[in-house]
């Protein structure tokens, strides 16, 4: 190609990945929320599962504390953090302890009447009052006399202190000046967010906010804010993995390029092969963008872990450029064993679509688009920009003895079977459960945060992340009267220690019946005014001071019962909201238990409800999605294996052959599995896609390595870029391998592993090359 | 007379006044009886409770009341703690009840001759008749002082007889303290008691 042509392309390619670049920087919505990549759900758990993991009431938490400072100055601090996040509408429910009257708003007043269970069993007659006014008497003699004082003439009966108590958690940690604080002197806020739980991206913004009002504060120097809770842990988890992720990623791209620096000794080709890997990346999202509304985060990181094998087709024509013949003529020779990897690689990713698993499907998408773009640019793009010249790396002295040694290696017959019996053995021998189902323990959170987060979880009494109960019925009103039917049962667990506390959706609000027969108990007006009046005899009040409570009471006769719609206007009421949802025609109500000590006892307590209770664990259940997860990737890698075999019985015209390429492969594949087994490692869904990426590399090997061209050059040169390609695995996934993330460590040791075995044997198991 | 002398901004008065408050301290546990009169606005008649007032040392203090019902509360870590015959326990915070943190500091300080402390919440103003003496505090934060009033302090010699505390919306509690806290009137006025108290 002429010179000035070659530029033309560089800079017509270059602009058609800016323009790609632009369209997935202005286009692409990444989600982090777990649950798009999750499989679809198939039992009513998994259902609730998903559309509460994170937005279920316990996992919206987070717990607060602030330390650093003496607990006067602390619990200022906690009063104006409090304050300033009860404006936020980011947030839904801030507890400090401090008693907070506000929580039921002045046009909600008169309400208290219905909410407050003292009518029950109760008659607002003569005797009650006259008892109630004797107690006020007494606390205005007493210290408490200022604090009262302007509650009396509207609130007698103190009913909306009774209230207050009511909706406080039910197991409060200590109060000093107001607020609550630790036994480590840290004063504690729960601050419930809108966002939910697991969506990583919302939490941070939740929590920034926080951070930011807490900055805001005067004079908070000195003082340190640290968080809990589920939504902070996924953050941290996140940042965590990703930072690492960054780092090592920096020093392997380092090590990437001197290596291929090394290799081919020239920068433009070094530079011109990073293309068609960008191509793939690129039009790999765009495609992705096309397709999908949203990009989950983790198709993107399987992704581009996936696309790691598509660095080998720019790796393979340097190497197997021949001295002064024109890169085109090159690549001419080597395209259809490439089309054949690439073919094949396609082929196996295709089956994730088939999963129907959103997330697969996306992977599935990006890989293979990714892979095509790869390999068609680098057959008809590449070629044309490399340099002219090259120096032909057949001609290397160390790779004549190395190829010599390669040829040198015996090829026992007996070799695959042993390694398929050693495998066998390691399998059936290696310690612990095969299967890795908890996710969560692949990016576990540093031990003193899980401890402080257990400290803080007793000390502030908030609800268990785990369990959760789920009440059904037809409507909302249903799922209200069931909670209050449920309360003496759930309070006599809590008396016998099986949980330590419940909180169920009619604590904050009764049902409309119960609200409505307390309606009926409350006295009219002339009957309330005479029993007022009877109550007073002898009292020092002076006459008239209970107008505004007679006031409130008839108000409350005349009220339409709080629905939780009406009550949703109010901070109690979108506490509720958050317990209370509907669902295919039903409603369910989640009550949040906080200490489970008996787990049994409560499933117990469920199963005598005739399915309208349900205890749910969020663990199992999770745990049981993995296991449908899994089982649908294992689904799909058995079709894939059935087409690749096909696919490269097809391309090779021979099923002898056929045999040399995908027996290593299976095997090396097996032996990974095997090692990691018998380490004790348990086997992830990390595992599994580090996994096929191996076995995509060691098709790669195997395919070039039975390729007998009778040229012993070209065998050198074959030999060449797979040692290239080797290397360049080992040190990006052997770094990885080091992670002290379990998550990067699997994927890592997994790669690292495959790239060798496979190395290993399919030069093993490679027939003798014909000597030409 | 002296009290014509005596003038809040004079340094011989405050050296006065913090003699006077140095002299008061003893050791605590330190205990008196004490009959309260409480004049409020809600009430027609005021209400008479006795018993006694003991600090415990430190920012704790206890207030029981024997008469007309037994009711003990305790004052310690910003805490009040309410025990009143036949029910739960009550607690609250003390920082949503100022003036009992007024009632507080001024106590304490007087009862641990703590001089130093007493100015720093209250501006005093000190009047003596001969043994007579009346200290007159006014809460240093002006926002407090227009919700709570002041709190004045009548004694003889080294012994503190009455706390009058006159609140912001009128009401006014007068505690008679020690061998006064036997002389509550039957009927007992504003007027009736404010003579008692500056009067030996």
């Amino acid at each position: 190609m002429r010179h000035g042509g070659r530029w033309l392309l560089l800079v017509a390619w270059l602009a058609a990945l800016a323009l790609l670049g632009a369209v997935a920087w202005q286009r692409l919505r990444v989600s982090t929320d777990l649950r798009s990549f999750m499989p679809a759900p198939a039992t009513p758990d998994q259902r609730l599962l998903m559309e509460q993991l994170g937005e279920g009431p316990g996992s919206r938490l987070l717990l607060l504390a602030i330390a650093g400072q003496p607990g006067e100055r602390l619990a200022t601090l906690s009063r104006q953090l409090a304050a300033a996040l009860r404006q936020d509408p980011r947030y839904t429910q801030v507890l400090n302890g401090s008693f907070d009257i506000g929580a039921l708003d002045e046009r909600l007043l008169p309400y208290r009447y219905l909410l407050s269970p003292t009518l029950d069993h109760q008659r607002m007659d003569a005797a009650f009052l006259r008892d109630e006014l004797e107690q006020r008497l007494d606390d205005l003699s007493s210290p408490a006399a200022t604090l009262l004082k302007g509650l009396l003439p509207r609130d007698p009966t103190l009913e909306v202190l009774k209230l207050a108590e009511r909706w406080s958690p039910p197991k409060s940690p200590e109060t000093r000046d107001g607020v609550w604080f630790s036994a480590q002197d840290e004063a504690l806020l729960l601050v419930q967010t809108r966002a939910p739980g697991f969506d990583p991206e919302a939490q941070v913004q939740a929590i920034d906010g926080i951070r930011q009002a807490f900055d805001r504060l005067p004079d908070h120097g000195g003082a340190t804010l640290t968080f809990s809770g589920p939504g902070y842990f996924s953050v941290v988890a996140n940042a965590q993995t990703r930072g690492q992720a960054e780092w090592i990623g920096r020093v392997s791209t380092v090590g990437f390029v001197l290596l291929l620096l090394l290799a081919y000794r020239s920068i433009g080709s070094l530079l011109l092969s990073a293309l068609p890997i960008a191509s793939a990346a690129l039009a790999g999202i765009v495609a992705l963008i096309v397709s999908f509304p949203q990009v989950h985060g983790i198709t993107l990181a399987f992704g581009f872990t996936l696309l790691g094998v598509a660095q080998e087709y720019p790796i393979r024509v340097l190497s197997h450029r021949r001295a002064g013949e024109d890169a085109v003529q090159s690549v001419r020779d080597l395209w259809p064993l490439l089309l054949t990897a690439i073919a094949s690689a396609c082929i196996a990713y295709l089956a994730f679509y088939a999963s129907g698993v959103g997330g697969l499907e996306q992977l599935a998408v990006f890989t293979v688009t990714g892979l095509l773009v790869a390999g068609f640019s680098t057959r008809y793009l590449l070629p044309r920009l490399l340099p002219a010249r090259v120096h032909d790396v057949a001609a290397m002295p160390w790779l004549l003895r190395a190829r010599r040694l390669a040829e040198a290696l015996p090829r026992p017959r007996w070799l695959p079977p042993l390694v398929a019996l050693a495998a066998a053995i390691m399998l059936a021998v290696a310690p612990g459960p095969f299967w890795q189902n908890d996710l969560s323990a692949l990016t576990p959170l540093p031990k003193d945060l899980l401890l402080r987060d257990a400290r803080l979880r007793a000390d502030l009494g908030a609800p268990d992340v785990r369990y959760l109960l789920v009440l059904q019925a037809v409507d909302e009103q249903g799922v209200l009267a069931l909670s209050e039917r449920l309360e003496p049962s759930l309070e006599a667990l809590v008396a016998r220690h099986a949980v330590d506390a419940v909180e169920l959706p009619s604590r904050y609000l009764p049902s409309v019946a119960v609200q409505q027969a307390r309606q009926r108990r409350l006295p009219d007006r002339a009957t309330l005014g005479q029993a007022l009046r009877e109550a007073q005899q002898g009292l020092p009040f002076q006459p008239g001071l209970f107008a505004p409570f007679a006031d409130d009471v008839e108000q409350a006769r005349q009220l339409p019962a709080l629905t939780p719609a009406r009550f949703a206007a109010s901070p109690l009421g979108q506490r509720l909201s958050t317990m209370l949802v509907s669902r295919d025609g039903h409603w369910l109500g989640l009550g949040t238990l906080s200490g489970v000590h008996d787990v049994a006892a409560l499933r117990a307590l469920a199963s005598q409800s005739d399915g309208m209770v349900r205890l749910l664990d969020l663990k199992a259940t999770a745990e049981s999605l993995v296991v449908d997860y899994r089982t649908r990737i294992l689904h799909a890698l058995l079709v894939a294996t059935a087409l690749l075999v096909l696919a490269i019985a097809l391309a090779l015209r021979s099923l002898r052959r056929a045999w040399h390429v995908l027996a290593p492969m299976t095997l090396a594949t097996f032996l990974v599995l095997a090692v990691e087994r018998a380490a004790g490692v348990e086997i992830s869904l990390f595992h599994l896609v580090a996994l096929i990426l191996a076995a995509g590399l060691g098709l790669h090997y195997a395919l070039f390595f039975e390729r007998d061209t009778g040229d012993a050059a070209e065998q050198r040169r074959t030999l060449h870029a797979t040692l290239v390609c080797v290397a360049s695995a080992l040190l990006v996934f052997g770094m990885l391998a080091w992670s002290p993330i379990p998550v990067l460590r699997a994927i890592g040791l997994t790669v690292s592993l495959g790239v060798a075995f496979h190395f290993c044997l399919s030069i093993l198991m490679a027939p003798h090359a014909r000597q030409g | 007379m002296l009290s014509l002398c005596a003038n809040a901004s004079a340094p011989e008065d405050t050296a006065a006044a913090r003699e006077l408050v140095a002299s008061l301290g003893r050791p605590a546990p330190a205990r008196t009886a004490f009959t309260e009169a409480r004049f409020m606005k809600m009430l027609a008649q005021p209400l008479v409770v006795s018993g006694e007032l003991a600090w415990l040392g430190g920012d704790r203090l206890e207030r029981r009341v024997d008469h007309p019902s037994r009711e003990i509360s305790t004052i310690a870590d910003g805490e009040v703690t309410q025990q009143r015959e036949g029910r739960e326990a009550r607690h609250f915070s003390l920082r949503r009840a100022p003036q009992l943190q007024l009632l507080l500091d001024s106590f304490v300080a007087l009862l641990g001759g703590d001089a130093a402390r007493l100015e720093q919440s209250f501006l005093i103003r000190h009047d003596a008749r001969g043994e007579d003496w009346t200290l007159s505090l006014t809460p240093r934060d002006a926002a407090l002082a227009r919700t709570i009033g002041h709190i004045d302090i009548d004694g003889h010699g080294r012994e503190p007889r009455c706390l009058r505390m006159q609140e912001a919306d009128g009401d006014l509690s007068v505690d008679l303290l020690g061998t006064l806290a036997a002389k509550m009137p039957v009927a007992p006025t504003r007027e009736a008691l404010a003579a008692l108290c500056q009067d030996s």
